[in-house]
């Protein structure tokens, strides 16, 4: 029996796994392998939907599902202490779960994301609103919506990040919804960025600062956050520079999952060494790491684990099964970019093709929430 | 550079959404003071952003080298 662990349950996780299971359905039939998979909770959350929820625009319910009905069903799902993983023994080919029980594997796929980190940087917990979990996005929408006027200020504490554009698109949602509201002249947004620019790809950085000068948008970048002043209400960076702010709506630094610092498998952040093309861990042919959860100079978007997925479940199953022929990621990426309440554009680029974004429109705004829609029936479940 | 402890070495040549000076303060921002980051860049331009950047920032640039259309910069955290 060939044992393949999946360490982490979200979109990435999830994907993989059931696309492991499908390659490897004659093998699971015959009892010649198995698939499980290992996540603390037993809810699935699509963190896109996050966005939306912060600006009134999706019920927060429609962001949840319960993981093992997404999961396909030879799929075995641990949960709880006995899914949440304390330790991973490269040497032994095994992982520790809380309930203290060890489980062997023969190849093993790290999907355990990145995750926020609220004390790293003074007065930030108490200070900032932010829509990168459900709980505060709920709050931040209650802040939104009761918003009379004032200083909005957008900053994004420090780099990498998952989902790259969320600051763009949160700015641009933020600016048409008071417009639509009739008080955009009653409100200023500063948007504040730790990286020259507002955004890192060259072309895209061009068509948002048109967009942001054209909607009346103050940009203050380079601006590396360094403290919030709650009493005060400003933030400063590292440049010296400080902003006044009423709401403060910021991007928190982000780490790698706990459990790959404990396991001696990361960098001081926690992200995985990984090799770009074979999705490798670096040292080791039988640890496979997708998602947020790598180092990989690319975006931690659930659209990277989604491409990789392809290539890692046809590697693993490719080693399980014996049949070889190793795929190699090409670096896709494809991320909608909200550019209002109703209208949007996208990227689409590779590791040697850069994005051309088009023209931003209600087309793409509507393909964006289908495709919310569809993650649930589809694509969580991988029938497309 | 004997001495010099290379914390990380980026690949930025391809296309990725923080840009090369994102994954590069990222990097430098967990580095201890003392240490170097090294990034491998594929065009000229954004080695000259970087090196203008790292001006601004006091970060000092221990190498820069070219072959066969790649450059290699290494910066030293000293603050
Ligand atoms: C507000 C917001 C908007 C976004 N919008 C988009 C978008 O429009 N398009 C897009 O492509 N991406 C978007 N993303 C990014 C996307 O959600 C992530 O990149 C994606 O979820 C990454 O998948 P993953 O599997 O790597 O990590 P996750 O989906 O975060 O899953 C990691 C899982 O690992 C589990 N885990 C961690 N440690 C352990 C442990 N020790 N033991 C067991 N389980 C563990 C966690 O519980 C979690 O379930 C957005 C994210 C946010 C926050």
């Amino acid at each position: 029996m060939k044992n393949v662990l999946v360490a982490g349950g979200g979109l990435g996780g999830t994907i993989v796994a059931n696309r492991i299971a499908q390659k490897l359905s004659n093998e699971i039939e015959n009892g010649e392998a198995s698939v499980t998979v290992f996540d603390k909770s037993d809810m699935h959350f699509y963190q896109p939907g996050f966005l939306l929820v912060s600006m009134g625009a999706m019920e927060p319910q429609d962001t949840q599902i319960m993981e093992r009905s997404v999961l396909d069903r030879r799929v075995k799902f641990l949960s709880g202490d006995s899914g949440s993983i304390t330790k991973i023994d490269a040497d032994n080919r095994s992982l520790t779960t809380a309930d203290g029980k060890s489980h062997g594997y023969d190849q093993l796929v790290l999907s355990t994301g990145s995750h926020l980190q609220f004390d790293e940087i003074p007065g930030f917990a108490a200070g900032a609103d932010t829509f990168f979990n459900l709980e505060k996005a709920k709050e931040m929408w209650q802040k939104v919506r009761s918003f009379e006027g004032g200083k909005i200020v957008v900053d994004t504490a420090m780099m990498p990040h998952k989902c790259p554009v969320a600051p763009l698109e949160i700015t641009l949602m933020l600016d048409d919804y008071f417009r639509k509201k009739g008080i955009r002249d009653k409100v200023q947004i500063d948007y504040c960025y730790p990286v020259p620019g507002v955004f890192g790809i060259p072309n895209v950085n061009k068509m948002m600062t048109k967009i942001f000068a054209e909607r009346g948008i103050n940009v203050h970048s380079q601006f590396a956050l360094a403290s919030v002043d709650t009493s005060a209400r400003k933030i400063t960076s590292k440049e010296g520079e400080s902003v006044d702010y009423d709401l403060l709506v910021s991007i928190p630094p982000h780490k790698g999952a706990q459990v790959i610092g404990d396991s001696g498998l990361g960098d001081r952040r926690n992200w995985v060494s990984t090799d770009k093309f074979t999705l490798l861990v670096k040292g080791h042919d039988d640890i496979h790491a997708m998602g947020d959860t790598t180092d990989i100079a690319i975006s931690k978007a659930g659209s990277t684990a989604d491409y990789e997925s392809y290539v890692v479940s046809h590697n693993v199953a490719a080693e399980v099964a014996g049949t070889g022929g190793m795929k190699t990621y090409p670096g896709s990426v494809f991320c909608f970019i909200a550019t209002g309440m109703d209208q949007a554009t996208y990227i689409k680029f590779d590791y040697s093709h850069p994005p051309v974004p088009p023209t931003p429109s209600q087309v793409y705004w509507w393909s964006k929430l289908a495709y919310n829609k569809l993650y649930w029936s589809l694509h969580a479940r991988t029938m497309i | 550079m004997t001495d010099l402890k290379l914390y990380k070495t980026i690949d930025a040549t391809s296309e990725n959404c923080a840009g090369p000076i994102g994954e590069l303060s990222s990097a430098l921002n967990d580095a201890y003071v003392g240490e170097a980051v090294a990034i491998i860049l594929g065009d000229d331009a954004t080695r000259d952003d970087i090196l203008v950047w790292a001006k601004r920032t006091g970060n000092e640039v221990v190498e820069n080298t070219s072959e066969e259309g790649r450059h290699r910069l290494v910066l030293k955290k000293v603050k």
